[in-house]
């Protein structure tokens, strides 16, 4: 067994070629992936989203608003006409237009209902999501702050008609002061304080983690490697048609370990691969692969090992290398794209992230998730490396009953 | 050394082999004549485990095949009709993985490696990958990862196939030096010339069933043919040809610019097919008579060609 698998080791690097192409293939896909999707995740980094801003009360509030609005890093502002904007969001240029009617900054002060309106498009519903949540602080910010002075000023004429002028200007300003002091200092007055919401992001960005780059590599690394553990695989099946296979058999070892040799030598290439990936992702792209080195060590391993099995089984099934590159390469592209290797999951619908669990990328990027995302310890990681070691042995009994009964009659 | 006992193996309807019987003493070399599809290869894949007979016992050394599997497997060495190596590793590394599934391991399988490809004229290549030898190169390196543990008894199934007349000869060579120190061969061929150049005893192979059996005297005195008349011709004349096989059914074998008439008295038969000859318009530019070959042997039990 050990012998075959150094043999087949040996052979690997005997093709410098393939092993540059084996390395270099995966790791400029992650960098491309890790590019495409380095923006989730964080926010500071994330393109702006486009906001078109129509004016019809042109007054000094309404200017107020667009200028806090255009301040906001998350936004970019662009004035047109409601004409105009609801053209461009018809064409799907533009997400979203806020209106601001006439009588806007009369109604803040004096505390009536609001006249303003956010038309969208509804296919956007992502960047909608994103711009509601940059636009609601920003806007209530604003009007709120007015609509409460307004309110007590009125207040207060209502119900002290007998103070002066000068008066009620003093009052007014101990009440702006309140306001002021919270834009001028950043300490938040105690109405505000009150008012506010709290919000806590269970998962979020933690320290070196970004969404995006976990993505990309653990996403692409297990979706390249199985194709290359299937390539590998498929090498039991050029050994029978070289005939050294035969050769194998007459030779005193059992079938069993002249397949499991193979497996021996397509997991160390998997090892291989792997790690290069992830010391490239360290190194290039920076992910802190020491966040939990044990856990990311046995991750490695299980998911070569699943990945591993796969190739085997391929070569088990299938009679021909035709068969397996045809087949292997239909199949890695189908549990690739249902367990996210290809696109997030959550981009997915409700029955796709059901059929995920039946793919062995869902599970090995669960694992990678839960130690660069989640930041889990390794005994919550653990559930993952179990399914992976049990696919691994559904696919490895299945090779081997495969093995005897279609390789071993095609000597 | 070897005995098989009645082996039989069907694939599905197709009889692969009917009762095949083998006695090989030890030290002999013994050959297994017969055309493609005779049997000769699924014989060779039975002996040496690869496949199990539908029926038969197969004994090395006295011992059952399939209750000794693995001692047995280390006195069989197989020199396979492809050219069972990895391309892409030199002829030395070959040697040391296949001594290695066979047990042999450190300064004994160098020694073993180097002295192998020393015999076989190689030692200045062990470094250079397979892919880079010659068709003839690689049949010897095929032969010697066979022969690195030591067998007691090699198979060969047809180790000349596809190689030029230099390096069969060379082949021939290896073979004739195996066969004086000792060694027990079973060669299998479709050329005669093979078959009576290195054989000790001949098994004449036929659609699975060994149909005649002994040395090559033997096989020739046991045949009513005892001479052969070559006719070459210089017009291949197709109507005269075909008159000519009607009349001799059986007898005649025809080859590119020549025929063949297997016959008991040359002589007597002579005059009539000179005749024939000339009422078939065929032009005769020489006439020989010879002593009998495997090939009229194999014509007269069969009806056809080792080539067909």
């Amino acid at each position: 067994m050990f012998t075959i698998a150094l043999k087949d080791i040996k052979q690997y690097f005997k093709d410098k070629t393939a092993v540059f192409l084996s390395l270099l293939l995966p790791i400029a896909l992650i960098t491309i992936f890790a590019l495409m999707y380095g923006g989730i995740g964080k926010s500071e980094k994330s393109r702006p989203i486009n906001l078109l801003f129509t004016d019809q009360d042109k007054t000094n509030l309404s200017q107020e608003v667009f200028s806090t609005l255009d301040a906001e890093e998350g936004l970019k502002l662009e004035i047109k006409s409601y004409d105009e904007a609801e053209t461009l969001i018809k064409k799907g240029k533009r997400t979203a237009v806020l209106v601001l009617y006439k009588g806007f900054q009369d109604s803040v002060e004096t505390g009536k209902k609001i006249p303003m309106e956010l038309f969208y498009d509804e296919a956007k519903e992502i960047e909608m999501g994103l711009l509601q949540q940059a636009l609601w602080s920003n806007l209530f910010g604003v009007t709120m702050k007015k609509g409460i002075k307004g309110k007590v000023n009125t207040w207060i004429k209502d119900k002290n008609p007998d103070l002066s002028n000068s008066e009620i200007e003093d009052i007014q300003a101990q009440v702006a002061e309140q306001f002021e002091g919270f834009n001028n200092s950043g300490e938040q007055s105690e109405i505000e304080e009150n008012s506010e919401l709290p919000m806590t992001a269970l998962v979020g960005e933690k320290k070196n983690g970004n969404l995006g780059l976990v993505q990309a590599i653990a996403g692409i690394a297990i979706m390249m490697l199985l194709f290359s553990v299937s390539a590998s695989g498929a090498s039991l099946l050029k050994e029978k048609e070289d005939g050294t296979f035969r050769r194998l058999l007459i030779a005193p070892v059992s079938p069993s370990g002249i397949l499991y040799g193979k497996m021996l030598s397509t997991l160390f290439m998997a090892v291989l691969q792997l790690s290069v990936m992830f010391l490239y992702s360290w190194l290039v792209l920076g992910l802190d692969i020491f966040i939990n080195l044990p856990a990311l060590i046995l991750m490695i391993l299980c998911a070569a090992i699943a990945c591993s099995s796969f190739g085997i089984f391929m070569a088990s099934v299938c009679k021909s290398r035709k068969q397996v590159e045809s087949l292997s390469t239909l199949i890695i592209l189908v549990i690739s794209a249902i367990g996210g290797s290809m696109m997030p999951l959550f981009f997915m619908p409700a029955i796709m992230k059901k059929l995920a669990v039946i793919s062995v990328n869902y599970w090995a990027m669960e694992g990678f998730f839960d130690i660069f995302w989640r930041q889990l310890p390794l005994i919550d990681i653990l559930p993952k490396m179990i399914i992976l070691l049990g696919i691994t042995a559904v696919l490895t009994s299945i090779s081997v009953i495969s093995f005897r009964r279609n390789l071993l009659k095609m000597v | 050394m070897l005995v098989a006992k009645n082996l039989s193996k069907s694939y599905k309807e197709v009889k692969a082999l009917t009762d095949v019987t083998l006695n090989i003493q030890k030290g002999e070399l013994y050959g297994m004549l017969g055309p493609n599809g005779a049997g000769k290869t699924t014989t060779i894949s039975i002996l040496s485990s690869l496949l199990k007979p539908d029926n038969g016992k197969i004994f090395y050394e006295e011992k059952s095949l399939y209750q000794n599997l693995s001692e047995c497997k280390k006195l069989i060495g197989v020199v396979p009709q492809e050219i069972a190596l990895y391309e892409d590793l030199t002829a030395s590394e070959n040697l040391k993985f296949w001594g290695t599934m066979y047990g042999i391991k450190g300064q004994q399988l160098q020694n073993k490696s180097d002295e192998l490809l020393e015999f076989l004229g190689l030692a200045d290549r062990k470094n250079h990958k397979i892919k880079t030898y010659s068709g003839g190169m690689k049949r010897r390196i095929n032969i010697a990862a066979a022969l690195l543990h030591d067998p007691k008894i090699v198979f060969m199934d047809e180790p000349t196939v596809g190689i030029d007349p230099q390096s069969r000869n060379l082949i021939f060579e290896v073979i004739e030096e195996l066969h004086s120190r000792g060694l027990t061969m079973i060669y299998t061929t479709h050329y005669m010339e093979e078959a009576e150049r290195l054989c000790d005893r001949i098994g004449i192979i036929d659609e699975g069933r060994i149909i005649a059996e002994g040395s090559l005297d033997e096989l020739k005195a046991n045949s009513s043919i005892k001479e052969e008349i070559h006719l070459k011709y210089s017009n291949p004349n197709k109507n005269g040809l075909e008159q000519l096989t009607d009349r001799y059914n059986g007898q005649l074998l025809i080859n590119d610019d020549h025929l063949i008439l297997s016959s008991s008295q040359a002589n007597a038969e002579l005059p009539e097919l000179i005749q024939l000859c000339s009422q078939s318009k065929l032009l005769l530019d020489k006439i020989d008579i010879r002593s009998l070959s495997l090939e009229s042997i194999f014509l007269e039990l069969t009806g056809k060609s080792l080539r067909d």
